[in-house]
């Protein structure tokens, strides 16, 4: 068998890789922290996070206010923006020195290229993706869920005896920390050396959109196929009910909405209080997008259509016909609310 | 004679919705799925062929898996590729993502000098997106995941590529040769060339390479080279949904809704 | 003397040939003739291209005249095909294949297989519009159009317990791809089978082995794909002993008849012949009355390009109570609906539909509904139609005069 550096005798934490964007957290590494917690209580262990960066300002503290008992800091301008290479290089160090557990990454596009990597250099196991995370006591083992097959079926996954156990989380499924800036903790910076050899990959732009996270979004109006680009009573529905637009692979790939806010197997996957569809088919690739919304509610004119099986509320008809008497109920009542 | 050289790595996966849970077995039963080539690698494979398009070169299809796999791989010969390699071997089973790369990895090698790469972003089944990163740790090369688009400077051993990052997109200068992870639907692939059917049947045309064909040990590959092990499985189950149906004109049908949906307001 | 074959194998095209010698396919200013594309041309439409001699009645006659400030020109495409030097304009692909200006030209010219041809020859140099390669894919997959998954093609039809055919049946009823997928069409295959039950007539079906009949494949001009697909159903038809199908679709009938390899005994019909000929033997009887008035829209498949319009207004004639009005445009100068020669995956801007036009002169007849008998015909004219106007198949239509119903309020399309 292939064997890791280390094996589960000499393996003790768990850590957390953190992610960042111009000097803010990622809300999955927020996640992580939280979930990481209790898989650290659960094995009576220290949970660590790690930063690798630049110039993180008070990213290290936040870590710690949020249940970190270490922090390990990485920093040097190569670090910065993320590329491939120079994390994995850094990361490999501080897990050959520091032999974790666990180390937990967050599926984003940036997580599961390093994740990748990083799992082959270390020789280990990584289970992609995880919906859910558990502690299998009696082996001290982490148990990972992974959906596969277009989202038909889960299975779980287990890594015996390679170490550290790695696994990309899916964002959104766990809750944030509430920060207690009173939590001490360690943070301590861990020494980097890093040459432009280790640099194949050269970022020559980088451009984030000032953050549409449909992940946290409380509620949600998705639009598909049926809406035939015509998104303005749309925008007034989701202005007035404080509402994310999020919509089908079909209504990015015609550029309706932006990629970033397409829900499903292969866009986001969201969790609100309420998703309203507008024509859409309800494809499981979509549908697996919408599953955790407390209340769905569907509108199409297919009576067939097979988005009416995952919603709670349903109406068979035009959207076009129903939108504006449902944006004129919702205005008046916004009235109403805004005079008292 | 130059010019470049791409392996495109494809797998040929069952239709999701044919896969079941054998209820008493607890295993994955695809006995009756229909295959397919898994979408994003025909994206792969479109994106190679422009890329020759422009370029020249040819087109190595790489890709591990069982017999069946040969005919699907020919279609690939159809659509404009030179020559498959089929992996296939028993050892290769039960293997993870950490064996399944390293397995294509010393395929790889085996080829000998390539320039780009190529993959899907992840396979239908497993849905991972591990390999294409492991390939390019084993090989020591760069990698560039959900690229969306890529350019060449082939004379200077190099290219642009434009990759998908959480919230918008970065454009990055990357070393030749490289490992290319592409994402699904960035573009329409071509369909089967007709005329090149006949070519596509050539027996020369595909090389089957078994465990003993490749440099690697038979603890590297299968189960023995894997570190993750899948400890059950079952259907994924929906959340019961109320599926309450509203009826009368639009105008009630909205004065309904907005019933049902007022308590999820406010909270401002 | 260079090698007629490119590096890696492939015989070279006229693209190989126009980029050898430093040519930018799509330079205005140089037509490079070819002869290898001129054969191809005329084999494909067996010589008729060769008789056009430039007219313009073809330009004159297209539907697509109706909905745009400047006629699509035909004669334009006929010359390129002559010269064997095919532009790759928009124009290729807009055409509806509704055989509207082979009816009228001098020279019998079948047009709409030139068209075709053409379209066959921009496969290869990889011109076909978006969405057709994906449609491609979606037939050899799932075999159906619509790229939805083969195991679900017969499961609509559980509750009426269809059989499958064996060769005691009289005859097999072929549903097709639309009527197994769409949920409008399958009320259309539901009142075929209603009408066949209500004459006894013993009939099987094939579930989920039904192969697609392959005519989205050949009006999209990709001829190789089409005629695997017909050797493969012709294949399958012999292998179970079909000696009479009944198609749901003229598309899928026009297959059959043309393209399908089989022995000199096999009959293929569209529902509405079949009818006509159970209602002759007496085997079917529409008692019940249906007081409506009808228009009836001719579909190009069954009627100008099957030569067959009155089988079924003769149907429709058996019903009693049925009043039958007949539109300007009728029999050959049936407008087309804009779904056929692969428009039904091709978007439309709403200002651009046939479909639009027809109903505005089914209405001026005073009918209630439109009667018509194919599946793309229905979707077209209901697209447009929405809430003004019936649209029904002819089985629907006999199928509620058995149930002796008047077609409710409720049941109109949206």
């Amino acid at each position: 068998m292939t064997k890791s550096i280390y094996g589960p005798a000499d393996a003790n934490g768990v850590w957390v890789y953190l992610e960042h964007e111009q000097g803010r957290m990622e809300s999955v590494s927020l996640e992580l922290l939280q979930q990481g917690r209790a898989l650290a209580d659960a094995l009576q262990t220290t949970l660590t996070g790690v930063l690798t960066g630049y110039a993180l300002g008070d990213l290290p503290a936040q870590a710690v206010a949020c249940g970190a008992d270490r922090v390990l800091v990485a920093e040097h301008p190569m670090l910065q923006p993320y590329t491939t290479d120079p994390h994995t290089k850094v990361v490999e160090a501080m897990v050959r020195e520091g032999r974790p557990d666990i180390l937990l990454l967050g599926a984003t596009p940036d997580g599961r290229d390093l994740a990748g990597r990083l799992a082959v250099r270390l020789r280990t196991g990584l289970t992609a993706d995880c919906t859910g995370l558990a502690i299998d006591a009696e082996r001290r083992l982490l148990r990972g869920d992974v959906v596969g097959f277009g989202g038909g079926i889960v299975a779980t996954i287990l890594c015996p005896e390679h170490r550290p156990q790695m696994a990309t989380v899916r964002p959104g499924i766990f809750a944030q920390p509430e920060p207690n800036p009173g939590r001490s903790g360690e943070i301590r910076p861990f020494p980097v050396e890093l040459t432009p050899d280790d640099a194949p990959v050269r970022v020559l732009e980088r451009s984030v959109s000032d953050g549409v996270d449909l992940t946290r979004a409380p509620a949600i109006v998705a639009v598909g196929r049926g809406a035939h680009g015509d998104l303005a009573l749309i925008e007034q529905l989701a202005r007035l009910l404080d509402a994310e637009i999020g919509g089908t692979r079909v209504a990015a790939d015609a550029g309706w909405i932006g990629r970033d806010r397409q829900i499903g197997q292969t866009g986001v996957v969201t969790a609100p209080k309420v998703a309203l569809c507008f024509g859409i088919s309800g494809a499981i690739h979509f549908t697996v997008g919408i599953e955790k919304a407390e209340c769905v509610v569907a509108i199409n004119t297919d009576p067939e259509a097979a988005i009416f099986e995952h919603a709670d509320v349903c109406i068979v008809d035009d959207m076009f016909a129903v939108l504006p008497h449902l944006i004129e109920e919702l205005s008046r009542l916004r009235a109403e609310v805004g005079a008292s | 004679m130059s010019g470049l050289h791409t392996i495109v790595c494809m797998k040929v996966v069952p239709m999701p919705e044919e896969v079941r849970v054998n209820q008493e077995t607890m295993l994955l039963d695809r006995a009756n799925a229909r295959s397919i080539f898994n979408p994003p690698d025909m994206n792969a494979l479109e994106m190679a062929l422009r890329l020759k398009e422009q370029h020249g070169g040819t087109i190595s299809v790489v890709s591990m898996g069982p017999p069946f796999f040969e005919k699907f791989l020919r279609l690939a010969l159809c659509m404009g590729a030179d020559h498959v390699y089929l992996l296939s071997d028993r050892a290769f089973g039960g293997a993870d993502t950490l064996g399944t790369s390293r397995t294509l990895a010393a395929a790889v090698e085996k080829i000998g000098r390539f320039d780009l790469l190529m993959c899907g972003e992840e396979s239908s089944d497993g849905a991972t997106a591990q390999v294409p990163p492991g390939i390019a740790e084993w090989l020591e090369v760069p990698q560039v995941t959900y690229a969306l688009e890529l350019e060449l400077d082939y004379f200077n051993r190099r290219m642009q590529a434009t990759r998908e990052i959480k919230g918008g997109h970065e454009l990055l200068q990357v070393r030749l040769p490289a490992v290319v992870s592409v994402k699904m639907g960035v573009n329409e692939p071509r369909f089967l060339d007709w005329s090149l059917r006949p070519w596509g049947e050539r027996g020369d045309l595909v090389t089957t390479w078994t465990a003993a064909d490749l440099p690697v040990d038979a603890e590297e590959i299968g189960a023995a080279g894997s570190a993750t092990i899948v400890d059950g499985v079952h259907q994924a189950a929906s959340p019961e949904r109320r599926r309450e149906l509203l009826a009368g004109t639009p105008q009630e049908e909205a004065h309904a809704l907005f019933e049902r949906i007022r308590q999820y307001l406010g909270e401002r | 003397m260079m090698s007629e074959y490119t590096r890696t194998g492939r015989k070279k095209l006229w693209f190989d040939l126009m980029s050898e010698a430093g040519i930018a396919a799509g330079d205005d200013d140089i037509i490079v003739l070819n002869d290898d594309s001129w054969e191809q041309v005329m084999a494909a439409t067996h010589g008729e291209a060769a008789a056009c001699f430039q007219c313009g009645v073809c330009t004159a006659t297209c539907p697509w005249g109706l909905v745009r400030p400047e006629p699509v020109i035909i004669r334009h495409l006929m010359r390129q095909a002559q010269l064997g030097a095919p532009g790759w304009t928009e124009a290729l692909w807009l055409c509806t294949t509704c055989g509207q200006c082979s009816a009228q030209c001098p020279r019998g010219v079948d047009i709409s297989s030139v068209i075709v041809a053409l379209r066959g020859l921009a496969w290869g140099e990889k011109q076909a519009p978006a969405g057709l390669p994906t449609l491609m894919w979606n037939l050899y997959w799932d075999g159906n159009p619509y790229g939805r998954p083969p195991s679900q093609r017969a499961a609509w039809s559980d509750d009426l317990g269809l059989h499958e055919f064996t060769a005691e049946d009289e005859v097999m009823l072929y549903l097709g791809c639309t009527a197994n997928y769409d949920q409008r069409i399958q009320k259309v295959a539901r009142a075929v089978v209603q009408v066949l039950r209500a004459a006894d007539v013993r009939f099987g079906v094939l579930g989920e082995r039904e192969p697609c009949c392959g005519d989205a494949a050949r009006t999209a001009g990709h001829t190789g794909y089409a005629d695997e697909i017909a050797a493969n159903g012709s294949k399958l038809f012999r292998e179970m002993g079909v000696g009479t199908v009944v198609a749901i679709s003229p598309h899928c009938l026009d297959q059959f008849v043309h393209h399908f390899d089989m022995p000199t005994a096999f009959r293929a019909l569209h529902y509405t012949q079949y009818m006509g000929q159970l209602i002759d033997e007496g085997r079917l009887r529409i008692e019940g009355e249906l007081a409506a008035k009808v228009t009836f829209h001719d579909p190009c498949y069954l009627g100008r390009r099957g030569g067959d319009f009155e089988s079924p207004r003769d149907v429709l004639g058996s019903v009693p109570g049925l009043e039958l009005v007949e539109m300007p445009r009728n029999r050959d100068e049936a407008l087309c609906c804009g779904g056929g020669g692969g428009r039904m995956w091709l978007e439309t801007p709403a200002s651009e539909r046939f479909a639009e036009m027809r109903v505005a002169e089914a209405r001026a007849t005073g009918a209630e509904i439109i009667g018509t008998a194919c599946p793309h015909c229905v979707s077209c004219l209901e697209d447009s139609a929405g809430s003004s106007m019936r649209v029904a198949d002819v089985a629907e239509i006999v199928a509620w005069a058995l149930a002796k119903t008047e077609p409710a309020a409720a049941e109109v399309a949206p």
